[in-house]
């Protein structure tokens, strides 16, 4: 017992990264079946980065929708990162964050898109920026926002 | 053309490599890294100790002596002395111009710093009872400088906080963490290097009085308060039980002889009959 809290940051370390790890990889495959979900739902709304060009009198209104999301990176990912900083390589566990990020900003930007009654978004462009730089350093917390925005086309009904 | 959604399967965009089996090589890279450095570190600081000219010695020991500004005790210089010239065959100690001071603090302990100081605890000496007892503690620290103990420990542990702070960063959790981590290495180090110095201590005592009665008394009085074992896993002494039954072991296979050892001489007595200033435990 003294042992234990002789080393008691050694202990807190251990106890985040198992929460990191279980939290995080619950949290991420909850994550994931949702946006999968969502996309089916959503499927039929096409999103297309071509600029599109339309018939005249096709379009009824052409609004700039967005979307965006942030996901934060949990302890145990950030374990893995920092050992990934020592010897170089894929960051294989940020990839899944990017990854999430991007897919749920798209369908944020796609909900958007069908509460405005649109038929298709053209000219899809998508950012990524850090929330909290150094986020491998002490007391900085690392997320990644996505955004995705495009223009929402609703069509005249012929 | 018509447009035909599809939803594709599979992700090309996250690696499958599952996080555990990741962490595990990550892992094992830095402990083969770790490993390696620590051998070679262990390497330089040795063969550095070995080479390190006095005078670096004398300038680390001034530091130090700053944090333990003992009083010159005639008695103890006397028995000093006279350890020395029992010792006087021993090269590795000639290099050192030896003092020896009192400090006055209830820890039982003694320490060898750098440029041949030694620094005897009050609570240790007024725990003493035997002339052999005393001469056994000088000879410990002795053996340190004769090993030259305090550059090496230095020096690794210099070595090993520079690392980590040049690859984790100076404010990084993980520099707390890898020094955690290496202290079991650090501690066995450190008790072969106290093991080293009980037995220079023993032949010094077998030398001095022929016999070594009173070399064990010392960490007898220990080994019941010290707690488990197990407790020292992490420790940088042994457990007094361990030294014990490693120079029980010594005397045995080198057949000294254990008679009875000589009281306290009076001009030491005198010190712990003086009621103490404050209460030693």
């Amino acid at each position: 017992m003294d042992l234990l809290l002789d080393n008691l940051d050694l202990v807190m370390f251990l106890v985040l990264v198992c929460l990191g790890y279980t939290a995080g990889s619950w949290a991420e495959k909850k994550h994931y079946r949702s946006i999968e979900a969502r996309e089916k739902e959503l499927l039929s709304l096409a999103v297309v980065t071509a600029e599109g060009s339309f018939p005249k009198n096709n379009v009824a209104q052409a609004v700039l929708v967005t979307g965006s999301a942030v996901v934060s990176i949990d302890y145990f990912k950030r374990l893995l990162a920092i050992l990934r900083n020592i010897f170089g390589g894929r960051v294989k566990s940020y990839e899944s964050l990017v990854d999430r990020a991007r897919r749920e900003a798209i369908l944020r930007m796609k909900t958007a898109a069908q509460e405005q009654g649109a038929g298709m978004i053209v000219n899809l462009r998508l950012e990524t920026a850090a929330i909290g730089r150094n986020a491998n350093q002490k007391k900085q917390i690392g997320s990644v926002e996505a955004i995705a925005y495009g223009t929402a086309i609703r069509f005249n009904r012929v | 053309m018509k447009f035909t959604p599809k939803q594709l399967s599979g992700n090309v965009n996250v690696s499958r490599t599952h996080p555990l089996v990741e962490l595990f090589w990550l892992l094992a890279g830095i402990v083969m890294l770790g490993g390696l450095f620590i051998f070679a570190l262990g390497f330089t600081t040795d063969w550095a100790a070995r080479k390190a000219p006095l005078s670096i010695e004398k300038w680390i020991g001034r530091q130090t002596l700053k944090q333990f500004p003992g009083e010159d005790n005639p008695a103890l210089s006397q028995r000093l002395q006279a350890l020395l010239t029992t010792a006087s065959s021993e090269e590795r100690l000639q290099r050192y111009p030896f003092r020896i001071l009192v400090l006055d603090r209830d820890d039982v302990n003694a320490l060898a710093l750098p440029g041949g100081t030694i620094v005897i605890f009050s609570g240790l000496l007024d725990e003493i009872t035997s002339e052999n007892e005393l001469m056994m503690v000088i000879g410990h620290e002795l053996g340190h400088f004769a090993q030259r103990d305090h550059l090496r420990g230095l020096g690794r542990g210099l070595g090993i906080a520079i690392a980590t702070t040049m690859i984790f960063g100076q404010d990084s959790g993980f520099s707390d963490l890898v020094a955690k981590a290496v202290l079991p290495i650090q501690a066995g180090y450190s008790q072969q290097q106290e093991r080293a110095a009980d037995r220079f201590a023993l032949d010094l005592l077998a030398r001095h009085y022929g016999h070594c009665g009173g070399a064990t008394d010392f960490f007898v009085r220990h080994a019941t308060t010290s707690g488990p074992q197990i407790a020292y896993l992490l420790a940088s002494h042994p457990h007094p039980q361990a030294r014990i039954d490693d120079l029980n072991r010594i005397i045995a296979s080198k057949h000294y002889a254990l008679l009875a050892p000589q009281p306290l001489g009076e001009d030491l007595r005198h010190r712990q009959s003086d009621p103490p200033a404050s209460p030693t435990h």
